[in-house]
């Protein structure tokens, strides 16, 4: 999922969140904890002005808006691949497990589970007495229900069924017992259903006909209303009691209400933020971060977020990529720690490894292996492949063709942000005579571009939160056509040997070596060039208190109060 | 008789143009690269498995011949069903309807302040060169700023700053205020600077001459008299005008955080979601061809000349 990555990303990384590089240490162990207060993120930054916040008891009652950037096309977590679905539904629906930190798993609707030691057969030991909001009774039988419908073709999933890859079907071993069997081990498996995209959903609900659907959980909040391209009005379900092992407090959440209002210009949701007319926005504009921070009434939750950094990922099959000398040519001609500096406001760390930080099994000693920018490193790499000489326009050319690499983007992912960084990267590369070229498709047209092989570089980033999006991004089997994600069109046994292990060990110095053996192999091969690490930045009033955040860097609405 | 003729014939027109305009969306996106099924799947985000991807095919007959698609497309355009949004799985009237309202009260609401303006500017200034130099500037400045910025602009100053009105809802006047203005500048700007222009010229025929001399005041005799003169340009341009509104509630839509058509069809096009496309287009056609319809008769009625011939 190359695309699904870059999409993801754009979903992830820009669409909600993005940003920010304050207190990335003491951010990282908060959300290890998986429940990140305002107050402790608040206090992190810039000292106690929100230290007795924490010990305050919290009122229930009232109605937060946060305003989002993007709209979803439909509610059902199993159909959309949009963050902005997931940051609704996570209210709406809870999970079997929920992950507390880049490889750990806390309980939920299961109480414990059991692998079969083949790894293929997971059973699920589920709570009891838990309803859905429609008065369903939450049983095995519910469980079922869900997971089929994410894998039915008919469903049309988007990118919950990518989380099930090796899903052979779901047995009800009793009312409060399911198994469910995978026709290969997927050590990711806890993670992926431990996501808003694969929530448990009501199999009443489910019955009804696609145009009728509503989305129907077990979750905190209750679907209110949607009006298309406006708002969706969650409300508290008041006998809620089936609460992550993770959150800060049990029962019922605080919050009467939970609007989600559409407000899709930048500026726009950061007035909105600063005049108090909504409580909370999502991605707020890098530009706008640090004048927000030292606002009187407003704070920020800047969350890194795990998964695969922002990156160039290149075409290493055909064309002029296909010369590992080139591709660490154009790695040595952009000054990638200055241009993100300069485009994100220092709001975005640069990155170094495909990794992100907080994703287990990162290494951060892999960046050794990359090739830094040095211009005249690019120059004489460039002699070596043979481009020696240099055209009127300034370009390297060989044997009278002008070196000239493609990058298509997608422009719905675009943020104005990631113009400017792309047009610095181009203007980077041409001065090493390097002609990149980076038109901008909608949607049809660059998954045909992708399609075809028309493309050098493709930008993405942001993908799930384990290091199993590697070998979505790497491994041989995974391409485009496929439904993977390897655009780089990589084909290696040996990367494919970690990355395989990493799908089925559960042995953690195992998975660190092989880990750690990929990074170090994508980056002095440079099939890759990391840009920046993803972090979710949403902006908050002062006045809402215990806003958590969840291990990808989603506020988490469960926990949150108004002080008046 | 010849109204009759000239109805029948304008109805004929106007079918045509709206048979034009769901023909042209339907083979824009038909042109455009990549496979449909490939975009409502996958949605940039993946590739899906080839049995979704049948079954999307299947769903919406894009396994079927371009030639039966048209036909089907047509055979339900001609019942007035637009069938159902690719992404939204909801009845492309019901979408339409819940949307184009909110969208008419803004654009309506910025087409009359826009034109109680204008007319009252044209009339104050109109062959008072040093008034109508000023209003020119002013004019020509609302004509060419976007209204991206304006709208920035006054959302700063007075929903950020002043708190005087909100920037979320589509509830009420107080939510509308400043789209109105917004929509209405260039509105006004246009009518204003075309009226003037009119009014100067019959301010100096003989007839104006006459008025005066039976002793009507100057202010009468610009309302009375003149005004009727200025009525057919102004007419030509409220066609004009009612395109620019629907490219302006795009963009106010967006800068004011509101739903309506113009969101609609963005989406919808980056989706390729073809019945709510030519929903859109066509409605807009019908709404095209309404407004040229009536203008073509209001200038039967406004200028006496046009009526000697059959239009």
């Amino acid at each position: 999922m190359q695309l699904s990555a870059s999409q993801r990303s754009a979903h992830h990384g820009r669409e909600a969140p993005r940003t920010g590089t304050r207190g990335r240490v003491s951010i990282a162990a908060a959300v290890i904890v998986g429940s990140l207060a305002l107050s402790a993120c608040g206090s992190s930054q810039s000292g106690s002005q929100q230290a007795s916040a924490t010990t305050q008891a919290p009122q229930s009652g009232g109605a937060l808006t946060y305003a989002v950037d993007k709209t979803q096309l439909t509610l059902d977590p199993a159909v959309s691949a949009q963050s902005v679905t997931a940051l609704i539904d996570r209210n709406i629906f809870d999970s079997l497990v929920v992950q507390t930190g880049p490889s750990s798993f806390g309980p939920w609707l299961a109480t414990r589970w059991t692998t079969s030691p083949d790894g293929k057969t997971y059973t699920f030991h589920l709570r009891r007495g838990v309803t859905f909001h429609d008065g369903t009774p939450f049983t095995a039988a519910a469980v079922k229900a869900s997971l089929d419908h994410v894998v039915d073709p008919k469903t049309a999933s988007q990118y919950a069924a990518s989380l099930l890859p090796t899903y052979e079907g779901s047995k009800v071993i009793a009312p409060d017992q399911v198994q469910i069997r995978l026709s290969a081990p997927f050590r990711p498996l806890l993670q992926a259903l431990s996501t808003a995209y694969l929530g448990i959903q009501s199999p009443k609900a489910l019955a009804l006909p696609v145009g009728k659907y509503a989305p129907v959980g077990t979750g905190p909040f209750k679907y209110g209303s949607w009006v298309n391209k406006k708002n969706v009005t969650l409300n508290r379900a008041a006998s809620y009691a089936s609460a992550p092992s993770n959150a800060k407090h049990t029962g019922a959440a605080y919050l009467d209400r939970l609007n989600f209002q559409l407000i899709s210009e930048d500026q726009t949701r950061y007035g909105a933020l600063t005049s108090n007319q909504v409580q909370g926005i999502a991605a707020v504009p890098p530009s706008d971060v640090a004048s927000l921070k030292s606002s009187s009434s407003a704070q920020v939750l800047s969350v890194p977020q795990p998964g695969n950094s922002y990156s160039l990922y290149f075409q290493v099959k055909s064309g002029p990529l296909a010369d590992v000398r080139v591709r660490k040519a154009l790695s040595a001609a952009i000054d990638v720690k200055t241009l993100i500096k300069t485009v994100y406001f220092g709001q975005f760390p640069a990155a170094t490894n495909p990794l992100g930080p907080t994703t287990a099994y990162h290494d951060a000693s892999a960046g050794q292996e990359l090739q830094g920018f040095d211009l005249a490193t690019a120059k004489r790499l460039l002699d070596e492949a043979g481009w020696t000489t240099v055209n009127s326009s300034g370009y390297r050319t060989k044997d009278g063709k002008q070196l000239t690499v493609e990058w298509p983007t997608l422009a719905v992912n675009e943020s104005a942000s990631d113009n400017t960084l792309g047009q610095g990267i181009v203007a980077n590369a041409k001065a090493a005579g390097i002609d990149l070229r980076r038109p901008s498709l909608d949607v049809g047209a660059y998954i045909d571009a992708v399609k075809k092989t028309k493309y050098s570089v493709i930008d993405a980033g942001g993908g799930r939160a384990d290091p199993d999006i590697l070998r979505f991004l790497y491994g041989a089997k995974q391409t485009f056509l496929t439904g993977g994600g390897n655009t780089s069109l990589v084909a290696s046994p040996q990367l494919d040997g970690w990355l395989n292990d990493g799908l089925v060990s559960s042995e953690p110095t195992k998975l660190a070596a092989d880990y750690s053996a990929a990074q170090k192999y994508i980056l002095s091969n440079a099939f890759q060039l990391p840009l920046h690490d993803n972090v979710s930045i949403a902006g908050f009033s002062k006045t809402v208190k215990g806003v958590a955040s969840d291990v990808s860097g989603y506020p988490l609405f469960y926990s949150a109060w108004l002080d008046d | 008789m010849h109204y009759r003729r000239w109805v029948v014939r304008r109805l004929w027109l106007g079918i045509l143009v709206i048979w034009g305009a769901a023909t042209t969306s339907f083979v824009a996106l038909q042109l455009l690269p990549g496979n449909p099924a490939l975009v409502i799947a996958g949605g940039g985000n993946n590739y899906p498995s080839e049995a979704t991807l049948r079954a999307v095919e299947r769903t919406y007959g894009f396994d079927k011949s371009i030639v039966t698609q048209y036909l089907t497309f047509l055979g339900r355009l001609l019942r007035g069903d637009f069938g159902d949004s690719y992404q939204l799985h909801q009845p492309v009237g019901s979408i339409l309807s819940s949307q184009a309202a909110a969208s008419a009260e803004l654009a309506a609401g910025g087409a009359i302040i826009g034109a109680l303006v204008g007319v009252a500017v044209a009339l104050a200034t109109a062959g008072r060169p040093r008034a109508a130099g000023a209003a020119r500037c002013l004019e020509l400045l609302a004509v060419s700023t976007p209204g991206f910025w304006i709208g920035l602009v006054l959302l700063s100053l007075f929903s950020f700053d002043l708190h005087l009105f909100p920037v979320i809802g589509n509830d009420g006047v107080s939510s509308l205020v400043l789209p109105w203005i917004t929509l209405a500048l260039p509105v006004a700007g246009s009518t204003s600077l075309v009226m003037r222009e009119e009014m100067e010229q019959a301010l100096v025929q003989p007839f104006a001459l006459t008025v005066r001399a039976r002793g009507v005041s100057e202010s009468r005799l610009r309302s009375r008299h003149l005004l009727k003169h200025t009525a057919p340009p102004v007419l030509t341009l409220s066609s004009w005008i009612v395109g620019q509104l629907f490219g302006g509630v795009v963009v106010i839509e967006q800068v004011f955080a509101r739903d309506g058509l113009g969101q609609t069809l963005v989406a919808a096009v980056e989706g390729r979601d073809l019945p709510v496309v030519t929903g859109v287009v066509v409605f807009v056609a019908v709404v095209f061809v309404l407004v040229n319809f009536v203008v073509d008769g209001l200038y039967l009625a406004v200028d006496p000349r046009l009526r000697r011939q059959p239009a």
